[in-house]
C-alpha cells in the first residue's frame, strides 16, 4: 500500500513537474519574440537614417562625405546630377553582367566604377559604411520597380 | 483615377481638340536629318521601330524671305577650370562647330545654364568661350545662371529678357522662364550659396515649383504678339519646355495653361528649349516644342510625361562623356522648310530598339522624391 502511495506521489510530482515546465515552454525553446510595433519602428528608423546619409552622399553633400572619410567626386558633380531621383540606377536589375566594367557586376561594383570613372573620385569599401548607406537610398528610391536580375 | 491623371486628360481635351493640329502647312516628313551615318538604315528601323512622324525635321511653310540658319547651344554648366575641365571642353567644342558652319549661321541662341552655380568666374569664363563666335548672340538665362546674385551678372553680360526680333520673315521671341521662382529662401535666412545650391539640385524638394513665365511677361507676350498676323511664323526660346512634361523636376513651366491660351489664335508656333537635356518632341494644338541637347551631360528620361511624340534618344554611355550631348543646327531653306538637325556628338542619335532607348526602363521604374533635403536640420 505504501509503496503504491510512493509511485502516486512520484507520479504526481512529475505531473506538476511536467506541468510547470510546459507553461513555461515559450520563454524557453528557440521561437523568437512576437515583434512589438515599437521595435518595427525603431527597425524603419535605423532603415531610413542609412537612407538620409545615402541621399546626402548621392547629392554631394561635403560635410558627410567628410565624416565617412570618402570623397566620391574630384569633378564638383554628384551622382544626383545625372541620376535625379536615382532614375537610370535600376538597383532592380542587379547583379547582371555590366558592360561599362566588362563583368558581372552588383550594384555596389557599379556604384564605385561611376564614383572612379564619370565623377573621377576614390573608390570606397564595398562593404563600408557610405556604400551601404548608397545602396539603402538606390533601393529606397526605386522602391516598388519589380526585380528583374540580369536584365541589361 | 488620381487628380493628377484627371487634371492631365481634362487639360488633354482642351489643349489637342481632335480638329486642332500645328497649320497644315507645318508638315512634318520622314525624312530625318540625323547624323549622315543613320540616313540608309535608319528611316526603315524607325518605321519598324514605330515611332512616327519622325520629328527632326520641321517643314514649316512660312514666308521666310530668303534661307538662313541659327544654331543653338545650351546647357553648358560650366564650372571655373580648376575644378572640371570636361564642360569646358564641350562647350568650346560646340562654339568652335557653330563658328565652322558653312554657310555661317545668322545668328546662335544661346539658351540657358551657361553655368552651374551661377558664380560670376563661371559665367565669365563662359563669356570668354562663347567670344570665339562673332555671329549674333542672343540669349536667354538658365536657373543655374541666376539664382547666386539674383541675375546681377548675367544682365550685366547678356541683357535682359524677355526680347523679341523678326528676321526674315520670323519672329522670334526669348522668355525668361526661370527668375520668377517663388521666394523659398527669406524665411530661412538661405545665404545666396544655400539659395543656389537649392535650385541647382534638379530633384531637391527645397526650391519648389520655380520654372513659370509669370504674370507680367505673359502679358507682354501676349502685347508682342497682337499686332502679328495669325499665321505668321513664331519661334519661342525658353530655357523650360512651355508643356507639362514632369513637374518635380520642373521640366515645364507652371503656367504652361496661361502660355497656350495666349499662343492658340496662332498657327505657326514653334517652341525651342534647353534645361531638359534630352531628345524631346511635342505638340500642344498648334504648337509644337522642340527639347534640345546640353553640351554637358544628358539627363534620363522621366518616369512618367514622355510626349507620345517623341523618338527617344539612344541610352549614353556613362563612360564617354561626348555621348548624349552636343548642340543643334536649324536651316530655313527657301522651300520654305526648316530643317532641324541634332549635332550630337557619337554617331546614333535616336534608338531604333528598346533595350537602347533612353526610356526603356520606364515600365519598370518606379521613383520616390529625396527625402535628406525635408528633414531637418539639413533643409
Amino acid at each position: 500500500m505504501r509503496k503504491i502511495l510512493r509511485w502516486r506521489g512520484g507520479l504526481l510530482l512529475l505531473a506538476a513537474f511536467l506541468f510547470v515546465f510546459a507553461s513555461r515552454m515559450d520563454h524557453v525553446q528557440a521561437h523568437k519574440e512576437k515583434h512589438t510595433p515599437e521595435q518595427l519602428k525603431a527597425f524603419q528608423d535605423v532603415f531610413m537614417e542609412q537612407v538620409r546619409i545615402g541621399d546626402l552622399l548621392f547629392h554631394g553633400d561635403g560635410d558627410t562625405e567628410k565624416k565617412f572619410d570618402v570623397n566620391l567626386s574630384k569633378t564638383g558633380m554628384a551622382c544626383a546630377m545625372c541620376h535625379p531621383f536615382a532614375s537610370d540606377t535600376h538597383p532592380h536589375e542587379f547583379p547582371k553582367f555590366q558592360e561599362q566594367i566588362q563583368e558581372f557586376a552588383t550594384l555596389r561594383d557599379m556604384i564605385n566604377w561611376c564614383i572612379e570613372n564619370p565623377n573621377e573620385g576614390e573608390r570606397i569599401d564595398v562593404n563600408g559604411p557610405a556604400m551601404k548607406a548608397l545602396e539603402a537610398y538606390h533601393y529606397w528610391s526605386n522602391k516598388g520597380s519589380v526585380l528583374d536580375p540580369g536584365k541589361h | 483615377m488620381s487628380d493628377l491623371e484627371r487634371e492631365r486628360r481634362e487639360a488633354q481635351r482642351e489643349l489637342n481638340k481632335p480638329d486642332e493640329r500645328p497649320d497644315p502647312s507645318l508638315k512634318i516628313t520622314r525624312r530625318t536629318f540625323l547624323h549622315r551615318s543613320l540616313v540608309a538604315g535608319a528611316v526603315t528601323g524607325a518605321a519598324t521601330y514605330g515611332w512616327f512622324p519622325l520629328i527632326n525635321t520641321l517643314n514649316l511653310a512660312f514666308g521666310a524671305q530668303a534661307p538662313f540658319s541659327f544654331a543653338w547651344i545650351s546647357d553648358t554648366h560650366l564650372y571655373p577650370k580648376t575644378v572640371n575641365t570636361r564642360f569646358v571642353e564641350k562647350a568650346t567644342r560646340a562654339v568652335k562647330e557653330v563658328q565652322a558652319m558653312k554657310p555661317a549661321a545668322d545668328f546662335l541662341m544661346f539658351g540657358g545654364d551657361l553655368a552651374q552655380l551661377a558664380d560670376p568666374v563661371e559665367l565669365r569664363l563662359g563669356n570668354d568661350i562663347l567670344k570665339e563666335i562673332t555671329i549674333k548672340k542672343h540669349f536667354i538665362p538658365g536657373e543655374h545662371d541666376w539664382y547666386l546674385d539674383m541675375g546681377k551678372t548675367w544682365v550685366s553680360l547678356f541683357g535682359n529678357s524677355p526680347w523679341t526680333f523678326e528676321h526674315k520673315g520670323v519672329q522670334f521671341i526669348g522668355l525668361d522662364t526661370v527668375s520668377r521662382a517663388p521666394d523659398y529662401w527669406s524665411a530661412t535666412k538661405m545665404s545666396p550659396k544655400e539659395r543656389m545650391g537649392h535650385m541647382a539640385t534638379l530633384d531637391g524638394s527645397v526650391a519648389g515649383p520655380w520654372a513659370g513665365v509669370g504674370s507680367d511677361q505673359l502679358q507682354w507676350l501676349s502685347k508682342t504678339l497682337s499686332p502679328l498676323s495669325k499665321d505668321k511664323p513664331i519661334v519661342i526660346f525658353s530655357h523650360n519646355p512651355l508643356y507639362e512634361y514632369y513637374p518635380p523636376w520642373n521640366f515645364w513651366v507652371r503656367d504652361w495653361r496661361q502660355v497656350h491660351e495666349i499662343l492658340k489664335p496662332y498657327a505657326n508656333v514653334t517652341n525651342i528649349h534647353g534645361h531638359t537635356h534630352q531628345v524631346l518632341y511635342n505638340e500642344i494644338g498648334t504648337m509644337r516644342s522642340i527639347g534640345m541637347l546640353a553640351t554637358s551631360w544628358p539627363w534620363p528620361y522621366a518616369p512618367q510625361g514622355v510626349p507620345q511624340l517623341t523618338k527617344p534618344m539612344i541610352r549614353a554611355n556613362p563612360g564617354d562623356y561626348f555621348d548624349g550631348v552636343g548642340w543643334a543646327k536649324l536651316n530655313v531653306t527657301a522651300a520654305p522648310k526648316v530643317e532641324h538637325e541634332y549635332m550630337m556628338w557619337r554617331k546614333d542619335v535616336y534608338a531604333e530598339a528598346q533595350v537602347d532607348s533612353g526610356t526603356g526602363d520606364n515600365d519598370n521604374q518606379i521613383l520616390r522624391p529625396r527625402v535628406a533635403d525635408q528633414m531637418w536640420p539639413y533643409k
